[in-house]
């Protein structure tokens, strides 16, 4: 008698615990090694670029708040870019130091939900909860500036909708002390621990040639050894007034991936504390805008560095209230799309380890 | 070894911290002012200028003015007013434009319901919601924020 | 109850029988729902919260709570699935792990059954239970309880070795199989109990029986992230309810053969401090064994298969055999 053997058709997802979301990955398992697998998204599309075509574009930004809700400061931000570069405003100088500083809270806020996460999926629990505890901190700071705890609809055409209130500088500073305190413990909880280490490193590796064939951006691309952010390599807003440090790795693994992204908080942190230190004094927190939003015709494209990677907005004006066109690219999308070369030959538990590196937000990914 | 040491040490030193959770809902979550909770409505203030529902990214305003019962003015006042608290993204934005302060944010958040009618909320509902009413409402009644 | 044994069989020690089986089993089930609040609790410490404190005071309640919510649910049997299979698998995992703790001695007056093949008896009887694991994930019909079953059943049989072999050191140092004597055989002082002049053989005992309790880091077949529930991702209601228990059940059995091997049982660790009961001592130190483990598992992140395998095979395997050999070489010099 022969034996007779056939591959198994394994759907992770939508209804998953490890794929963050509705997101389903169709793979073929011969055993436990993955054949095949085919990312299937979709299930979270909610036609934001469409949408927006029919909306003014004061309208359109709580709707980017909701394309990559892990931070919706970033998207806020590089709607608003677009439109103030097709505009030709000019922030003011108090302004811009709040958006920096909103973003860059909202990055590390990211990065410890990312964080958080990646380690349950890794099969350990406490951080996850850590992670939580700390970032409940940041949300707490940012409800107290703009009245949401996570779709912050923060920015403005010009500006930012509230100043800071009385006080939130100094706490923003508390917490930064804190936080680098916090650092330092995940890095004593997981990043020497040897079954963690086991786990990522060496898993999933790509070198730098494949990320930028892919478009890859972001961590996922620094964890390559090219020293690609966008804060850096094309400034925007204030960010070429601060000092910090691009981190790299050259590993191109999950561990590498890992590690770029809790240097990456540290980096932040240090952004945070020049940023405010030297936050002004006073002045208007918006610029001259004109009562209603029409940019002239034309077109534009803004990128800026979102804590998944480049982040980028392409507008189309026609001189309507609405926009003619508008085009995200997303960076969770085009992260994704390694996915299934990297996954063939790698056993299923390698799969939670890999599209947890990756960092992808659904919302993001379906648009 | 050394890291798997280290990982235990840490998490015994979290054994005896503070905890952190609320104690919700025993105790109610208390919002900060700015906080974008159900909206509270004002009907002697609305002048029905429609302004708030041509705004909404979500059109989930619907309202309605009749002609004042004082013939003497030409306002219209407000006859309905609706807003659908299945689509409201609490976005801040009707609040914002405005222009008497008609309708103003509070502080509350409790939407839950069992039914998705009952978030259907009218004139009536939003009236009542007067508890937590945020103290700066629209953009140019900015506080000063002062650092 | 040790010349129980002995005696003919009659209708009197029968039942007597049954009835101290009866009550062990609430003794058990007792310990489970507070050892399952206590993990609650710990990990929520641990992770900055209370862990559940809304039923009765403490919310010692919760798990009473818990089970009757799963002995009222809906029984469900996936239409596709080995009918009789599936209903058999809880029965086949939990059976020995209560049937393992008849040979505990809890103290020098209270073991149930003084088997002279004690610790025999227990590796043997606990190896049954892999057998349901992969009954259950085969009979599921389901992809995830397959994959779950089947590295169960890997894992089992790769642990299962070490652990036995560790056992041989203990084995040796005391001549004998039956779990009193090996009790019996530890000095009076902390530095004499087992674990001390077996460290390797208690190392690798610890390892090898987080790895047969299917628990973090070696909870690979129920791996929540990897395949939603493992084996039992089928099941529900009180066949649920059985694989809770069955797993709680090898807690409590690990957490005691810890105790009773390498810590010295139910003695003190300084002779002085025999005016305390055996009894109270036996349980500190099976409790501080069940908190360690509960520990761990809010620590410690999963390891993956093939290390699994790879750390059985090759460092277990090879240190427990040097355990045995260095504890033979050295019982005989000093003979
Ligand atoms: S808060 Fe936003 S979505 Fe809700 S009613 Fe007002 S404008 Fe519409
Ligand atoms: S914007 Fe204000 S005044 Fe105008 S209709 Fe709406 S609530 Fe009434």
């Amino acid at each position: 008698m022969t034996t007779r053997t056939e591959e198994l058709l394994l759907n992770v997802g939508p209804q998953h615990p490890s794929t963050h979301g509705v997101f389903r990955l169709v793979v073929k398992l011969d055993g436990e090694v993955i054949k095949e697998a085919t990312p299937v998204m979709g299930y979270l599309h909610r036609g934001t670029e469409k949408l927006a075509e029919d909306l003014t574009y004061t309208q359109i930004i709580p709707y980017t708040d909701r394309m990559d809700y892990l931070s919706a400061m970033t998207n806020n931000y590089v709607f608003c870019h677009a439109v103030e570069t097709l505009m030709g405003i000019e922030i003011p100088e108090r302004a811009e130091y709040l958006r920096v500083i909103v973003m860059e809270l909202n990055r590390i806020a990211s990065h410890l939900v990312w964080w958080g996460t990646y380690l349950l999926d890794i099969g350990a629990m406490s951080p996850f909860l850590y992670a939580f505890r700390d970032r409940e901190k940041i949300i707490d700071l940012l409800n107290e500036l703009s009245g949401a705890r996570l779709t912050y609809f923060y920015m403005r055409v010009g500006g930012v909708k509230w100043d800071a209130p009385e006080g939130w500088i100094q706490k923003v500073k508390n917490f930064i002390s804190y936080m680098k305190e916090k650092v330092d413990e995940y890095d004593d909880l997981v990043t020497g621990n040897e079954i963690f280490m086991a786990r990522v490193k060496g898993v999933g590796t790509y070198d730098a040639e494949t990320a930028i064939n892919y478009g890859l951006s972001g961590p996922n691309l620094r964890c390559t050894g090219v020293e690609w952010d966008l804060r850096k390599t094309k400034p925007y807003s204030i960010y070429d007034r601060f000092e910090f440090d691009v981190p790299t790795q050259t590993a191109g693994d999950c561990y590498a991936r890992y590690l770029v992204r809790i240097e990456e908080i540290r980096q932040s942190l240090r952004i945070l504390e020049q940023a405010t230190e030297q936050f002004p004094d006073g002045g208007e927190i918006m610029g001259k805008v004109p009562r209603a939003i029409r940019p002239p015709e034309g077109e534009v494209y803004v990128s800026v560095e979102s804590p998944r990677g480049e982040l980028g907005c392409y507008l189309i004006s026609k001189g309507k209230p609405q926009p003619y066109r508008v085009k995200f690219r997303r960076p969770s999308f085009v992260n994704l799309q390694l996915l299934p070369k990297l996954l063939v030959g790698e056993t299923l538990s390698n799969l939670i380890a890999i599209l947890g590196a990756v960092d992808i937000v659904v919302g993001e990914v379906d648009g | 070894m050394k890291g798997l040491v280290k990982g235990l040490g840490v998490t015994f030193k979290n054994l005896t911290r503070k905890k952190v959770t609320y104690r919700y809902p025993d105790v109610p979550l208390k919002m900060p002012d700015r906080f974008r909770g159900i909206q509270h409505f004002i009907p002697e203030k609305c002048i029905v200028c429609n302004q708030c529902a041509r705004i909404c990214p979500t059109q989930c305003i619907t309202l309605t003015g009749k002609p004042n019962p004082d013939p003497e003015k030409r306002v219209k006042v407000i006859d309905t007013f609706d807003i659908n608290f299945e689509i409201c993204i609490l976005c801040d934005l009707c609040t914002e434009v405005c222009p008497t302060e008609a309708i103003v944010m509070t502080n509350n958040f409790e939407l839950a319901a069992y039914s998705r009618d009952d978030l259907f909320k009218d004139k009536d509902w939003l009236v009542a919601n007067n508890t937590n009413v945020r103290s700066e409402n629209s953009l140019n009644k900015r506080a000063k924020g002062a650092n | 109850m040790a010349d129980l044994m002995q005696q003919p069989i009659t209708w009197g020690s029968v039942s007597l029988m049954v009835l101290s089986a009866a009550v062990l089993l609430l003794i058990v089930l007792g310990y489970v729902t507070y050892a399952i609040l206590f993990e609650r609790k710990v990990i929520g410490w641990i992770q900055g919260r209370h862990g559940p404190n809304r039923l009765g005071p403490f919310g010692l309640l919760q798990t009473v709570a818990d089970v009757i919510k799963l002995l009222i649910k809906e029984d469900i049997v996936p239409r596709n699935a080995d009918r009789a299979l599936f209903i058999l698998a809880p029965v086949i995992v939990f059976v020995p792990s209560f049937t393992v703790l008849a040979t505990i001695p809890y103290t020098r007056n209270l073991p149930f059954a003084d088997l002279n093949v004690g610790l025999l008896y227990y590796a043997a009887i606990s190896s049954i239970s892999a057998l349901g694991m992969l009954l259950g994930g085969w009979a599921s019909n389901n992809k995830y309880s397959l994959i779950g079953g089947m590295r169960s059943a890997a894992q089992m049989i790769s642990y299962e070795i070490p652990l036995v072999i560790s056992f041989i050191g203990v084995i040796l140092m005391s001549g004998s199989l039956r779990l009193s004597t090996i009790v019996e055989e530890q000095g009076p002082w902390f530095w004499q109990w087992n674990f001390v002049p077996q460290i390797l053989g208690f190392l690798v005992f610890i390892v090898a029986a987080l790895a047969e309790l299917n628990r973090t880091p070696f909870d690979l077949p129920e791996a929540e992230s990897e395949l939603v529930a493992g084996y039992f991702t089928e099941y529900s209601g009180f066949r649920f309810a059985f694989f809770m228990l069955a797993e709680y059940v090898y807690v409590y059995a690990i957490a005691a053969l810890t105790t009773i091997l390498f810590l010295g049982g139910w003695h003190p660790p300084f002779p002085f401090l025999d005016f305390i009961p055996g009894i109270i001592w036996f349980l500190l130190k099976f409790c501080l064994v069940v908190f360690t483990i509960f520990w761990i598992r809010a620590t410690m992140p999963r390891m993956r298969g093939d290390h699994l395998m790879s750390f059985g095979w090759k460092v277990l395997l090879p240190l427990s055999l040097i355990n045995v050999f260095i504890t033979a070489v050295v019982l005989e010099i000093l003979r």
